[in-house]
């Protein structure tokens, strides 16, 4: 009886914890679908519409252009940083260097910092260097936020890779980097997979940095959503309709990153 | 082939120091073991020779070459680690295939020298298997094959049978003999198994703490052990050693009276191998005292007998019967060989 009693109070709770977490995401699935005059209501009878998404990529809004500035900015950005990142864990994982402990914990601190102490200092280096509103210069931000991030977890599945297996490669033959080519990357592949999706993500939804630095040409999806408060107010079927495009790609991503990461976790550990 | 030298090797990591100076010369085409408990340097030892460690002082030399600035792959070596280390993301094939593509072999030849390799370790029919999918014994013959895949002319061995249950590990200790046979190349082979040691070796060389202490044939360490050390470790069971002194040529210790030829002295330990004594009725015989345990092996039984701090085992005929606690006396066979030792040094007296 006692035993029912917990097991029925820890659902309950579950149930409350998944209303209160879902909500505001079926609320803008919903409301995405919704004519402007259904959008305040929270009946889930309404004629649904596919309008919202027209209006979103047509002008004035444009949203393509943003799709394409944040696939451009997370893709290169993942793409510059995952490899550096993997390199840079490799080395911190592997070679005992003088001060190896204090370059980690300095590249770590990085993190620490709160992005809205940095901004002025990034806007004022980039408007001197004429690269306001470009994607390379989101790029580059977004290259400082996530790659100390990325070494962190990528080391970590790394730390877990017995070396024997890379001693007997270079016994058989294998240059240090032919090393980490045939051997390394193999076997850290989910770790690496998992940490890219992640780089992308936090890319994918990196706000302050995007709205400060950019202003027509690089905005990216999260800076356009801010474009749906208009003089008319706040356009809620249409600021739900892009943040249905910007989650539909990170929901896709967490489902797959759900198998590959309890993938990467265990891959190291056995031999 | 090849010979390979230390000459004053030594090996530290900040203030410790794991090898103290020494040099070894390994002949070509030898099967030279490094035996030793754990911790005592035989690893570090090999890994210097691998090019896996730096060595803090000293050469070594590889076919008169010194390579002590060579990395791994340019000493033309091969090793099997304790662990195999295999590549788990890689069939038994390319596993095998890996060493003779970095090599830059054809892939024609490559195919067929994998072949004659599987054949000759009996992996012929796992080849598109992966590492997870294969048993502790196929994996280690998977580590061995691709060390011989290429014939180099070293072998090192680190513990390769260690993982093994003890049936596999004597059916492929008997292959690593017969293989060695076969290609003749030069092997160091490090273990803490005495057992490996003897079988295997053409020369042992015992170590403890970092230094090795007694460098020669298994029939002679087993003979003629160097020092106490080398006395306690070599043999199974391992040789009685008895503490007592030496007056008047007989070696006494409670409940022991041996003839030996050396002048008075206390502090001496007296060492016979189990199966050099005889267990007999004679209640004046040199070693007496109550029977401590019956252990049968199959092909024997371990008598062991208590007199105060005396603890002597013997190997007696496997019928053998007594209750315990009944008096027990042991005689060295003729032409026994009694070592003694000085018990403060450990060095061999006389």
């Amino acid at each position: 009886m006692k035993r029912n009693l917990a097991y029925l109070g820890e659902r309950a709770l579950l149930v409350l914890i998944s209303i209160v977490v879902l909500f505001p995401i079926a609320w803008m699935f919903l409301t995405a679908f919704k004519q402007p005059r259904d959008a305040y209501s929270l009946s889930l009878i309404f004629e649904p519409t596919l309008q919202n998404f027209i209006t979103v990529f047509s002008d004035p809004w444009n949203l393509g252009s943003m799709v394409m500035n944040s696939v451009i900015v997370a893709t290169v950005t993942v793409a510059i940083a995952v490899p550096c990142a993997a390199l840079a864990a490799y080395s911190f994982s592997r070679f005992r260097v003088k001060g190896r402990k204090f370059l980690f914990f300095l590249i770590l601190s990085t993190q620490f910092i709160p992005a809205v102490v940095i901004v002025l200092p990034f806007f004022l280096m980039f408007r001197q260097l004429g690269m306001l509103d470009t994607r390379l210069a989101l790029i580059i931000v977004n290259l400082a936020i996530v790659t100390p991030f990325v070494i962190w977890m990528i080391k970590g599945f790394i730390d877990a890779i017995p070396t024997d297996s890379e001693e007997a490669a270079m016994i058989d033959g294998a240059s240090r980097l032919r090393v980490i080519k045939d051997i390394v990357l193999p076997m850290a592949a989910p770790g690496i997979m998992t940490s890219s999706i992640f780089c992308f993500i936090l890319t994918w939804n990196e706000f302050l940095f995007a709205l400060i630095l950019s202003r027509r040409d690089a905005v990216t999806l999260p800076v356009g959503l801010v474009s749906f408060r208009t003089e008319r107010g706040d356009l809620w079927e249409l600021m739900s309709a892009a943040g249905v495009m910007i989650t539909v790609p990170i929901f896709i991503m967490a489902l797959f990153i759900q198998k590959h990461f309890t993938r990467g976790m265990t891959a190291g550990a056995v031999k | 082939m090849a010979e390979v030298r230390l000459v004053d090797i030594e090996k530290r990591y900040g203030n410790f120091l794991a090898v103290p100076k020494q040099s070894l010369t390994i002949h070509d085409g030898e099967f030279l073991v490094l035996l030793g408990p754990s911790g005592c340097g035989k690893t570090t030892t090999m890994r210097m020779i691998a090019g896996l460690e730096d060595i803090t002082s000293g050469d070594i030399m590889i076919k008169g070459e010194r390579v002590n600035d060579k990395p791994p792959k340019d000493r033309d070596i091969a090793m099997v680690f304790q662990n195999y280390g295999l590549y788990p993301h890689m069939t038994v094939r390319q596993n095998i295939e890996y060493p003779l593509k970095l090599r830059g072999m054809p892939k024609a030849d490559r195919k067929d020298r994998v072949r004659e390799t599987a054949e000759k370790v009996e992996l012929d029919a796992l080849l598109e298997r992966r590492p997870s999918e294969l048993s502790g014994g196929q994996r280690q013959r998977v580590a061995l094959a691709r060390a011989i895949v290429r014939t180099p002319s070293i072998f090192l061995m680190d513990e390769p049978l260690s993982n093994l249950d003890a049936k596999l590990r004597v059916t492929m200790r008997a292959e690593l003999k017969h293989l060695h046979h076969e290609l003749g190349v030069t092997t160091v082979y490090v273990t803490h198994d005495q057992m490996e040691a003897m079988t295997l070796a053409s020369r042992v060389a015992v170590m403890r703490e970092g230094k090795i202490v007694q460098l020669d044939t298994p029939k002679k360490i087993y003979a003629e052990p160097a020092d106490l050390f080398v006395a306690g470790f070599i043999g199974s069971p391992s040789m009685n050693l008895i503490d007592g002194a030496v007056k008047g040529g007989v070696f006494r210790a409670d409940g022991v009276e041996v003839s030996v030829d050396l002048a008075d002295r206390d502090g001496v330990v007296l060492g016979i191998r189990p199966e050099e004594l005889d267990i007999t009725q004679d209640a004046k015989a040199a070693i007496s005292g109550k029977l401590y345990a019956l252990e049968l092996t199959g092909e024997s039984t371990l008598v062991t007998l208590r007199n105060g701090p005396s603890s002597v085992c013997a190997r007696g005929h496997a019928d053998f019967e007594a209750d315990i606690n009944s008096p027990c006396h042991l005689a060295p066979k003729d032409g026994a060989r009694i070592h003694l030792f000085d018990r403060a040094t450990g060095e061999r007296l006389g």
